[in-house]
């Protein structure tokens, strides 16, 4: 930038010629002895750290290789895990087919009665017109096949022995079938105290 | 840094020659060794390259499918009627079949082919000898035979069981296959799969574009024992799943309609049944049972193919009487006549045509009005109805209850009828038509008619699929639920009323009565085609109906076929009641205590 201002000029100029002497004098001796000491410190560092590297490369390798058994022990574990999810899910949606649920009610002496009767709360109406179930279905074989089914007995003939087959490692849990209700007077009632 | 270089002593030359030869051969020598390493290198690291890293890669590497699961199809309620689960084939090395040793309890025991197969024969249902023929027939075609197919589509606790024996030269495969967990229920409509897995009928054929599945692949590399290295495990292809099938179908109703429709079918001797249940106000499919029924898990157990698929899509028969309902509401609707027009049926009717219409049992003049036609199900009255109709407008009628045309659901194979053009009909055909004969239409045509009539007029397009179910959640592919006003809400509502009475007055009223309710139904009892052009011995017996009455939810058609041992509509009226108190009680159809009309059935 330029000006037309007045300036005062530094009174004193430090000679060109004094500093460049005093450097000169200064140069070899302290700069060799520098040099001198860090060379073994770099070397020690440098050693260290390629130590250090290779060991944590070492541990690194040994730690996932490690993990890597243990993902591969756990990775058949899980296969096995969801086959046995699989075929016990399966179970129950077999034992859940109208076939198997059917089979079962018969075999408890219920009977389906298929006469609509309907009470109307807020007056007490009977709407439809009642009569005794006829248990038409009661008896009569599933005419409706369900292949899956044909080794499995009604679920009151089960007993524990063929139910607990979780895994090996799970604990089995043992189920106890619940007794047939004892019939009494016709009808199968539960002995309450 | 320059090298100083003394002066040279005399007499040293020719060592220093030699010296410089045998300095130049040696570096000659180098150079030739380092080009050779160069040329090698370049070959390995550039020319080379590619070839070489897949060949490494490829011996460390391990590709392996990833399956994708085949869509479910499920019920109205989301119960599983078919679902994807994986099932194992076992197979065999028959040249490595050998004897082998066992370690049990830390002692090495010997264990023969023979008794290998017996231990295996015990877990997959064979005998023994069975998988030793097998093996032995499989050396006997080639004696260095490597595999072979032992048993096909074991279960997980099979598989543990045969994974338990050791025995070396035996290799299970996965084999990804479908489960049926409710068996025949809707097993017709559900449709099956072969043992490849491709889809073959149902509801697994036609919608198979929704059902299918894309396996994936995936590599990873492996270490010297097997063990696969972490972090190496590549993608190559996404696994895709399916979308499921979400049907209409109710599949505890299916249940209970298709064993009251095999204990009947099998107490009257039919060859074949079906039962449609209908919503009336939506056209969904609730039920659709067919007799005989298929198993999909053991389709084979079902021999006849005609009775793999579902009957009440694919096969169309003349509906006889039932069809009356449609030509009264056509009359109705076009004001030609009321409920109450009076006509003369006599026993024969001899038109104008050249026709020659009779009633199926010998009266006098009936003076019967409309009410007491259908009551009575004359077909001389009905052509005296029908006749104050062109045969185009009754054509145009018919088309738009959706006779003659497949139904909207795409079931696979779905029949559409027969339903000739009415420049086409013969002077009997145009009187036939009128009562049901002359024409042909599916189980389910007769089920729409009735709903049309049940919901004010308006034809629901017949729904099977709500859709078919993403990953996401969303349902696309939902099919249109617009309906078409066939008929007026009154001509509807006076066919109603006359379907009523119908059912209070016909001589099967004792067999299909629902205390409490107000149905409206119809008998039809129709002959059934001999494949000649002719007409057989045998009879298709049907009821079709809707209740309530005074507020339709529910329409139910049933059908039999040739039932040998009763082949009159007294054989399908017990179905028709027990279904349509169960879906009453069912869906909680309350009866409204309205009183029902009383219509004049003579004049």
């Amino acid at each position: 930038m330029s000006d037309n201002l007045a300036r005062v000029r530094p009174s004193f100029t430090p000679s060109p010629s004094a500093a460049p002497t005093e450097r000169r004098l200064e140069i070899v001796a302290p700069a060799a002895a520098h040099r001198k000491r860090p060379r073994i410190t770099y070397a020690l560092t440098a050693t260290a750290g390629v130590a250090a590297i290779v060991i944590a490369q070492l541990l690194l390798s040994v730690g996932i290789s490690q993990g890597a058994y243990e993902i591969s022990t756990l990775r058949g574990e899980q296969v096995e895990l969801g086959r046995t999810s699989e075929s016990v899910s399966q179970d129950l949606v077999r034992l859940s087919s109208p076939q198997s649920l059917a089979s079962n009610a018969e075999s408890l002496g219920m009977v389906s009665n298929s006469n609509p009767v309907y009470l109307r709360l807020s007056d007490g109406a009977v709407l439809g017109a009642p009569s005794s179930a006829l248990g038409s279905q009661g008896g009569a074989a599933s005419l409706v096949p369900n292949s899956l089914l044909t080794d499995s007995a009604v679920l009151t003939q089960i007993d524990d022995a063929s139910l607990g087959t979780a895994d090996g490692g799970a604990a089995t849990v043992a189920v106890t079938p619940t007794p047939a209700v004892p019939i009494k007077s016709g009808l199968p009632s539960p002995a309450t105290r | 840094m320059p090298r100083k270089t003394g002066p040279r002593a005399p007499g040293m030359n020719r060592r220093s020659n030699s010296s410089r030869r045998r300095v130049a051969v040696t570096v000659l020598v180098l150079f030739a060794v380092v080009a050779v390493f160069v040329v090698k290198l370049v070959d390995i690291q550039v020319v080379r390259a590619d070839a070489l890293t897949a060949d490494s890669v490829g011996n460390r590497s391990v590709g392996q499918t990833v399956y994708a699961a085949r869509g479910d199809i499920l019920d109205a309620n989301g119960v599983l009627l078919a679902g994807s689960v994986m099932r194992y084939d076992v197979t065999a090395s028959p040249k490595n079949a050998k004897s082998f040793y066992r370690t049990v309890e830390g002692e090495k025991t010997s264990i023969s082919v023979g008794q290998a197969a017996a231990e295996l024969g015990a877990v997959t249902g064979q005998t023994g000898p069975d998988i030793e023929a097998m093996l032995d027939a499989a050396l006997a075609d080639n004696p260095d035979s490597d595999f072979v197919y032992l048993t096909r589509a074991v279960d997980v606790d099979a598989l543990r069981a045969i994974n338990d024996l050791d025995i070396p030269w035996i290799y299970p495969r996965t084999n990804p296959s479908r489960v049926y967990p409710n068996g025949a229920v809707a097993g017709n409509l559900v449709g099956f799969v072969s043992s490849e897995g491709k889809a073959q009928a149902g509801l697994e054929l036609g919608e198979d574009s929704c059902l299918a599945s894309v396996d994936g692949t995936e590599t990873y590399e492996k270490g010297a024992d097997g063990v696969r290295i972490p972090g190496s495990s590549v993608t190559t292809t996404p696994a895709v799943d399916g979308g499921d099938v979400v049907t209409t179908i109710d599949s505890d109703l299916n249940w209970f309609v298709q064993q009251a429709l095999a204990e009947q079918a099998q107490a009257t001797g039919a060859a074949w049944g079906t039962v449609v249940v209908q919503e009336a106000k939506t056209g969904k499919l609730v039920a659709v049972a067919d007799y005989p029924s298929v198993d999909p898990n053991n389709v084979s157990g079902t021999e006849d193919p005609e009775n793999r698929g579902s009957r009440a899509f694919t096969a169309s028969f003349e509906p006889g009487s039932t069809f009356k309902s449609l030509t009264a509401a056509s009359v109705l609707d076009s004001g030609k006549a009321t409920v109450n027009s009076g006509v003369v049926a006599p026993y024969r009717y001899l038109p104008a045509n050249g026709a020659n219409i009779n009633d199926s049992h010998a009266h006098g003049d009936d003076k019967l009005t409309m009410t007491g036609v259908l009551i009575d199900s004359s077909n001389t009255g009905m052509s005296k109805f029908g006749e104050l109709l062109s045969n185009k407008e009754r054509y145009d009628y018919m088309k738009k209850f959706g006779v003659g045309a497949a139904t909207e659901t795409g079931f696979p194979a779905e029949d559409s009828g027969i339903l000739r053009d009415p420049e086409n009909w013969d002077s009997q055909t145009q009187y036939a038509t009128m009562f049901g004969q002359g024409l042909t239409t599916t189980a389910l045509q007769v089920s729409s008619i009735y709903q049309t009539i049940a919901n004010g007029g308006v034809r629901m397009p017949v729904q099977l699929i709500e859709g078919c179910r993403q990953a996401d959640g969303t349902l696309t592919d939902q099919p249109s639920a617009t309906g078409s006003q066939v008929i007026s809400a009154s001509a509807a509502g006076d066919t109603s009323d006359v379907l009523e009475m119908v059912y209070q007055n016909s001589w099967v009223n004792k067999i299909w009565e629902i205390p409490g309710y107000r149905v409206a139904a119809k008998t039809g009892t129709a002959q059934m085609p001999d494949g000649n052009g002719g007409y057989s011995d045998g009879y298709l017996v049907s009821v079709s109906g809707f209740a309530p009455a005074d507020d339709p939810e529910y329409v139910v058609s049933v059908s039999l076929a040739d039932p040998v041992n009763m082949n009159t509509s007294a054989a399908p009226a017990p179905i028709f009641q027990k279904v349509m108190s169960q879906v009453l009680k069912k869906y909680r159809a309350v009866p409204s205590g309205a009183p029902a009309p009383d219509l004049p059935a003579t004049w």
